[in-house]
């Protein structure tokens, strides 16, 4: 047993003499007057001497005030016992929910044994404890705030469901941290079987970290690769399942060209190895999907996987930037894009790298403008030698005044942006200018004629509010059309839990693969799905059109299962712990034994008069 | 007035007055009540003869009768501080038995002397009916002031030459020393007639905490915490008390009878006089 505030016991002994010297002091009493007092019993243990000091006797009133001041000055002591559970004074229970956490050991998904967990752990919790559960899935949520009703937390873990996709654990700490911070000795359990990207940039905060991995190594099988290309023998596909755990896995691949079967593969690939094949594509196939069976696999997430032959229909965006937040996320909106983001070029996108173009889309955020291997360039500030424009010198706050009709600029107004500086440009070539500034500086500039499309914003993105305005995710929704080719209205291909952001002109319902419909209402010009949390087919039903949606996992990370023994949060590391230790304070307790004492002081004392 | 017309007080002994009066004595006089017969001595009157006997024996025979004395009745009002207490208080109950008592006396012929205890003034002496409204002033004009003891006032009485009769105590009875007193008083001759007064709230007292209790009188004061034990204790002394006084004026002859305070004076008539037997029609 410790004590946090040891001080206070020292108020035991003032207080106790205190006491003591009350009962040393002769009682001043009332006087009253009777005809007689002879009658009146000398009852020694009454009467006090007529002094100012007295002898003390032994009095169960002193006793049990003497009593009652130890259990208040130990109550405010606040003494505290080491103990072992998971919860606390004030816990907050983060439970993950992603794709990895589907993994079935020993009959339980890792995600149902965090629930039985986090279950009995809540059943275990003390009376004035309080308890908040959070789900770390794509997107954290609170499911229920901090409280003392030990129902309302295990409902709560009722509305945590099995996701398909990455989860954000990071931002889902970040949540309980702050929350945390309000309370003086809080808790942060997490229930993971720690199977996320590391946490970077993270402030533990003051709160006590425990971690509890949760799986083992387990088998599993999962469609790593699904692509397909362009070769001179025509269109092939290229499929590789890999091979994680232990145990070996036998499982048989299916191949489906619109739905439709039209190859199986029998596959038993070593631990830890990789099975691939080559096979031709059915000509005008749309949609090609694998699935993937295996007696024993863990994970059936990842046994799913899809890709759109349509060129258009996916976009290989390389972002080439020295840090640009609002970019990077104009450009993830797009259901379409996969983005890779690096600050110089990578080898594969040069012209000279053998092999057809990786990549769709090049953006240069504030880096020069070089010769990439792409179908289309969108550049911003940094002109190049390939560039469409000329740079003459530098624009300061430089006010658009008129903007062309031009695809790029559909739903787009300059007008009323701030640029704090901007280069000054001259198109050349056959390159047109469809923004200019006042004194007819060009402020965008498209080239269309070439082999590349190219698109030159002449200012700087961080040096403008521009980022901050609703029509900035649709000029780059718009670029991304304009290079990569004209943006489809047919089915896509997503990650599961990817946020999704479609152009709108009006309501549409969102019929997720388990059936649950969502209305959708364009708000800005945009459907915002955030359901995708699920691999399969969703469907977007907006009047007459419907356009199915193909979710899948496709996560190395995720089906590697490999659980985590350690936490990393910043730079703090956080061992799991199965059974931690926490101390518990018992000045509860204490503070009613002190109310007890007294009551049952209060008794003898009437009971004597 | 109408409730004490026709009383009158009853001892149970007779004393020798000094005057003619109503009240029969041992000792031979005229009156119409027969005492005895005695043979004829020269000189004796001849109207007390025995007629029929003279004629039946010639024996000359006389009758003797009964004298008839007055009675001395000493009315004792204890006037200390302890009669101070209670609501109504036990003096304002005392003056009104005194004043009854005294007309019984006075109604009947007795001679009726006022004492106030403690004895700091001569006794005041009435006799005759129509003196009753100067006993009643007298009775009115004490006040409860007294600090000495009742059971000194009591010793310094028997102590005098008053004329041995009938002894009405009107008193609280308040003194761990009465008993001693009252015996005095019977070792002296005389009938003791203790008439106790105590107000409700001396035999039931409701106190509540640590207190120190100021004797009304001398006695020292006393620190108490009123517990229920403690009340206890008192009540038991308290009936230890009474019944200790009650035993030795039965044992001495005389009567005792116990009232409160707020008890009216009819009750004290028609149960004290009447039917407690200190006064007879």
């Amino acid at each position: 047993m410790s004590f946090q505030n040891p001080a206070a016991l020292w108020a035991l002994l003032p207080l106790g003499a205190a006491i003591v010297a009350l009962y040393l002091l002769r009682m001043r009493r009332r006087d009253l007057r009777v005809p007689a007092t002879f009658l009146w019993p000398a009852r020694t243990d009454e009467v006090r001497a007529n002094s100012l000091f007295q002898r003390l006797r032994f009095s169960w009133l002193l006793v049990l005030q003497l009593l009652a001041l130890a259990a208040f000055a130990f109550a405010l002591a606040r003494p505290q016992l080491k103990q072992e559970g998971l919860i606390g004074n004030v816990t907050l229970l983060v439970v993950d929910s992603s794709a990895s956490m589907g993994a079935k050991e020993g009959g339980l998904t890792r995600l149902e044994e965090a629930k039985r967990l986090a279950a009995e752990a809540i059943r275990s919790a003390g009376a004035g404890d309080r308890i908040a559960v959070l789900e770390a899935g794509p997107q954290p949520r609170v499911v229920s705030a901090l409280s003392q009703d030990p129902t309302r937390s295990l409902d709560s873990l009722r509305l945590i469901r099995q996701t398909d996709a990455e989860s954000d654990v990071g931002e889902a700490l970040r949540l309980a941290a702050a929350l945390a911070e309000q309370e003086s000795s809080a808790r942060i359990v997490l229930l993971s079987d720690g199977v996320f990207e590391p946490i970077e940039d993270f402030a533990p905060g003051r709160a006590e970290w425990v971690y509890r991995p949760i799986g083992s190594t387990v088998s599993n099988l999962a469609i790593r690769a699904l692509g397909v290309s362009r070769t001179p023998s025509g269109h092939q596909i290229y499929c590789a399942v890999a091979a994680w755990g232990d145990a070996p896995l036998r499982g048989e691949l299916s191949l489906y060209a619109d739905g439709k079967l039209f190859d199986a593969f029998e596959l038993s690939p070593e631990p830890g190895k990789e099975w691939g094949r080559v096979v031709p594509l059915p000509a005008g196939t749309q949609i090609l999907e694998a699935k993937l069976k295996a007696p024993g696999d863990a994970l059936a997430a990842d046994d799913y996987a899809v890709t759109l032959t349509d060129p258009r229909a996916a976009l290989r965006v390389l972002l080439l930037t020295r840090g640009n937040l609002f970019l990077e996320r104009a450009l993830a909106l797009d259901p379409r894009v996969t983005l890779d983001k690096a600050a110089t070029l990578p080898e594969a996108a040069k012209p000279e790298s053998p092999g057809p173009a990786v990549y769709d889309v090049a953006v240069f955020d504030g880096v020069p403008e070089t010769a990439v291997k792409a179908r289309g360039i969108l550049t911003f500030a940094a002109a190049g030698p390939n560039s469409p424009v000329v740079v003459e010198g530098t624009l300061t706050r430089p006010e658009a005044i008129s903007q062309e009709q031009h695809p790029l600029l559909l739903g787009v107004s300059l007008r009323g942006a701030y640029f704090e500086t901007a280069r000054k440009v001259r198109a050349k070539g056959p390159s047109r200018t469809i923004a200019t500034a006042r004194g007819d500086d060009p402020l965008l500039v498209v080239d269309d004629t070439g082999s590349q499309r190219r698109v030159y914003a002449a200012f700087d993105l961080l040096q403008s509010d521009f980022p901050l305005q609703v029509g900035f995710p649709i000029f780059v929704a718009n670029a991304l059309d304009f290079l990569g080719g004209t943006q489809t209205e047919g089915a896509l291909a997503i990650r599961a839990g990817q946020t999704l952001a479609l152009p709108a002109d009006r309501a549409a319902t969102w019929t997720a693969p388990d059936g649950t419909e969502t209305a959708l209402l364009p708000e800005d010009g945009l459907w915002t799905v955030r359901d995708t949390s699920l691999i399969g087919t969703y469907t977007l039903r907006s009047g007459e059109t419907v356009r199915p949606v193909y979710a899948q996992l496709r996560s190395e990370r995720e089906s590697s299962l490999r659980p985590a023994s350690e936490l990393r949060l910043g730079d703090r590391t956080v061992e799991g712990a199965t059974t931690p230790a926490q101390f518990a304070d018992f000045w509860r307790p204490l503070l009613l034994l002190c109310l007890g004492i007294l009551a049952a002081e209060w008794w003898l004392y009437m009971r004597r008069s | 007035m109408r409730l004490l017309e026709g009383l009158r007080l009853n001892p149970s002994k007779s004393f020798s007055g000094r005057v003619r009066g109503e009240r029969l004595t041992q000792k031979k006089g005229l009156s119409i009540e027969f005492a005895d017969y005695r043979n004829y001595t020269e000189g004796d009157d001849l109207r007390h003869l025995d007629w029929n006997v003279l004629a039946r024996l010639e024996t000359p025979i006389l009758k003797t009768y009964r004298d008839e004395e007055d009675l001395a009745v000493h009315l004792l009002l204890d006037a200390s501080a302890s009669m101070a207490f209670g609501d109504p208080s036990k003096f304002a109950a005392a003056q009104r038995a005194a004043a009854a008592l005294g007309y019984v006396a006075l109604a009947g012929g007795d001679a009726l002397s006022l004492h106030a205890l403690p004895l700091a003034r001569p006794p005041a002496n009435f006799r005759g009916r129509a003196r009753f409204p100067r006993l009643n002033h007298a009775v009115q004009a004490l006040a409860p002031e007294g600090q000495a003891g009742l059971t000194s006032g009591l010793r310094h009485f028997a102590n005098s030459n008053a004329r041995v009769g009938l002894v009405v105590l009107i008193s609280d009875g308040m003194d761990p020393e009465i008993v001693s007193g009252l015996r005095t008083l019977s070792g002296r001759g005389h009938e003791v007639f203790f008439l106790q007064i105590l107000s409700p709230i001396e035999r039931d007292p409701d106190l509540e905490g640590d207190l120190r209790l100021l004797d009304a009188e001398s006695a020292p004061a006393v620190e108490i915490t009123a517990s229920a034990a403690t009340l206890k204790a008192y009540r038991h002394n308290l009936n230890a008390h009474l019944e200790s006084i009650r035993q030795t004026v039965l044992r001495q002859g005389g009567r005792t009878a116990l009232i409160s305070s707020d008890d009216s004076l009819e009750s004290l008539v028609r149960g004290v006089l009447r039917q407690a037997g200190w006064a007879r029609t």
